[in-house]
Parts: structure tokens; sequence; C-alpha cells
């Protein structure tokens, strides 16, 4: 009798141990290869820049506006994005956008900014 | 006495007086037809009618599940399925009798709601029908032996989806996850991750029940 709660709670521990663990490694999935984007065909989180060089556009019959992002490797694509342009667009140094690429444009569903840091350490000149 | 015993003994008296059967059949065209009125016209998210799907079941397994230990306390028939039969043996029989009766119902539920809901649209089949079967198997598993706990306390339908709430919350949360990326179309490799969380899950609570189950069904 006293076996069977040895083995069980083995059997329990091992198992809770592989819960935690799996439960802290995240699924979510940050594509910042465009190419694999473009492949794929389902709902991605993709991170990249703005081009800055080419500007933005802002369709106001269909409320969305539309950039081109570049990854780490310099691939571009078109981003559309529904809504307004975030607030601190023009100064983010990098964008992430979750959506799907469909008919030779990313058809965003979200888009994250992410601001300059304001916060520099001080001993930066040493 | 044989688990299978115990099994055709609950599913003839299941068949007799329907009891659960159309409790759980109320519960799951009251909650549908709900969330169709109040949605009305408009169109909701794919991702709010993947989580809305497991509401459904949440709620309807909370509806219909304790039956099998609270009938045997109300018929007062539980001192002789203790004189014949050992604690395993009830919990395993227990336990398949609830399983069948837990797939049924999510089968039911998931035809219901894809013919109704447009918005429900699955794109990696395999990746959902896995999610399905271990989402069932941990409902079956946890509403069994809380129902176990439940049947000897006094207000016992307060005191049940109380109890199942935080032992259900990682499996539902875990399940709302999968049926979001199975409707992005993800393939079966990518969400390994959250697959094996879920089967671990399954084992865990599994375990744990036969080996407390002992000590609850003595007192």
């Amino acid at each position: 009798m006293k076996n069977k709660y040895i083995f069980g709670g083995i059997i329990v521990a091992v198992f809770l141990t592989l819960m935690i663990y799996l439960f802290t490694q995240t699924n979510v999935q940050y594509e910042s290869d465009f190419t694999k984007v473009m492949e794929k065909g389902r709902t991605v989180k993709a991170t990249g820049s703005w081009v800055k060089e080419k500007n933005y556009e802002i369709d106001k019959v269909n409320k969305t506006f539309s950039f081109f992002m570049r990854d780490e490797k310099g691939n571009e694509m078109k981003v559309v994005c529904p809504g307004t342009i975030p607030n601190n667009f023009e100064s983010a140094t990098s964008v992430v956008v979750t959506g799907e690429y469909t008919n030779g444009y990313f058809a965003a569903k979200d888009i994250l900014t992410k601001c300059p840091s304001k916060y520099e350490s001080p001993n930066k000149s040493s | 006495m044989k688990a299978y015993h115990l099994f055709r003994k609950d599913l003839f008296s299941e068949i007799r007086n329907r009891y659960a059967i159309n409790s759980l059949a109320m519960f799951i065209i009251v909650t549908i037809s709900v969330i169709l009125f109040s949605v009305g016209e408009e169109t909701i998210s794919d991702y709010l009618s993947g989580g809305l799907y497991w509401v459904v079941v949440f709620f309807t397994g909370m509806s219909g599940l304790a039956r099998v230990f609270v009938s045997e306390e109300e018929r007062g028939t539980t001192l002789t399925l203790q004189l014949i039969a050992r604690p395993e043996t009830v919990l395993s029989g227990k336990l398949i009798f609830n399983l069948v009766l837990t797939l049924a119902m999510n089968i039911v539920i998931t035809f219901l709601y894809s013919a109704l809901f447009p918005a429900f649209v699955i794109k990696s089949l395999m990746l959902f029908f896995i999610t399905f079967i271990l989402g069932t198997l941990g409902i079956a598993i946890s509403s069994t032996i809380i129902a176990a706990i439940i049947s000897k306390a006094g207000s016992k339908g307060t005191l049940y989806p109380v109890l199942s709430f935080p032992i259900l919350l990682p499996l539902i949360l875990i399940l709302i996850n999968l049926t979001k990326i199975s409707m992005d179309g993800t393939p079966f490799g990518e969400a390994i991750m959250d697959v094996l969380f879920l089967a671990s899950y399954d084992v865990v609570m599994l375990s744990v029940s036969y080996l407390l189950f002992d000590f609850i069904w003595k007192d």
C-alpha cells in the first residue's frame, strides 16, 4: 500500500515540474525574417523597423494607413494597418505588427511601437 | 465488482432517469442561445468565438458532471458501494462514466457551435482534435474527483463551481490559447509545448485523484 503513494508521488512530482517548466517557456513567436513571414501565410508577429525614406500613406476612405517595414537582413514589405498612426510612430526604433501576409502586403491587426530609451547610463562618456 | 460493471450500472440508471443528460442538454441550449442573442447582428472575432466555446464547455460541465457521486449520496447507496467495491474500482467506474458523458457533451457542443457561429473556423484540424481530446480528458478527470469531494458537503450546487474554478483554470487558459493558435493554422509541431503542458496536466490530475480518493471515500 505504501508503494502506491511513493510511486504516485514521484509521478506527480515529475509531471508537475514538467508543467511548471513548460509554463515558463513562451510559445509566442516573433518573426524577424520577412521571407519566412511571406511564406507562412498565417498570423505571426513580425518585428522590424520603419523605412523612413518611403513615407507612410493614409487612406481616409478605408481608414487605414500603410508603410514599409524592413527586417534585419534588409528585406522590405508593405504593411497595412487599420486605425490611426500611433503617437510615437515617427520616433520609434522598432515596430511589431501582428497579422497575416496576403496579396502582396502584410494585413496587420495590431501594431506596437518601441520607443527609444530616454534613460541612458550616466557614465557613458567615460 | 469491476469498474466496467459499475459503469454499466451508472449508464443504465442514467438512461432510466436521464437527469444528467437532460441538465447537460438544457445547459448547452441555454448558453449557446444566450450567446447567439447577445451577439445579435454583430460579427464576433475569431478569437472571441474560440474563447466563448470553452466558456460553454466549462459551464455545461459544471451543471451536470457532479451527478456521478451526488446521485449515490442522494439515494443513500454510498455505503453499499463502499462494501462491495474497492475505492480504485469505484473511481475508475465513475471516471469512465464521466468521460463518456463529457465526450458526448463536447461533441454536441462542437457541432452546434460550428454550425451556429460562422467565425468559429479551425484551420489546423489536427491540433484542434488533440486539444479537444486532451481537454475532454482533463475536464472529466478533474470534475470526477471534485464531485467526490463535494458529495459529502451540505451545499453541493454552490461548492462545485467554486472548487472547480481554481483547478480547471490552468486547463481552460491553455485550451483557449491552443484553440486560438489552431485557428491561425499553426502546424502541430510548433504548438508542442502547449500540448505537452495539457498532457502533463491530465497525468497529474489522474494520479492525484487515484492517490487521494481513498481518503475522500472512506470518511
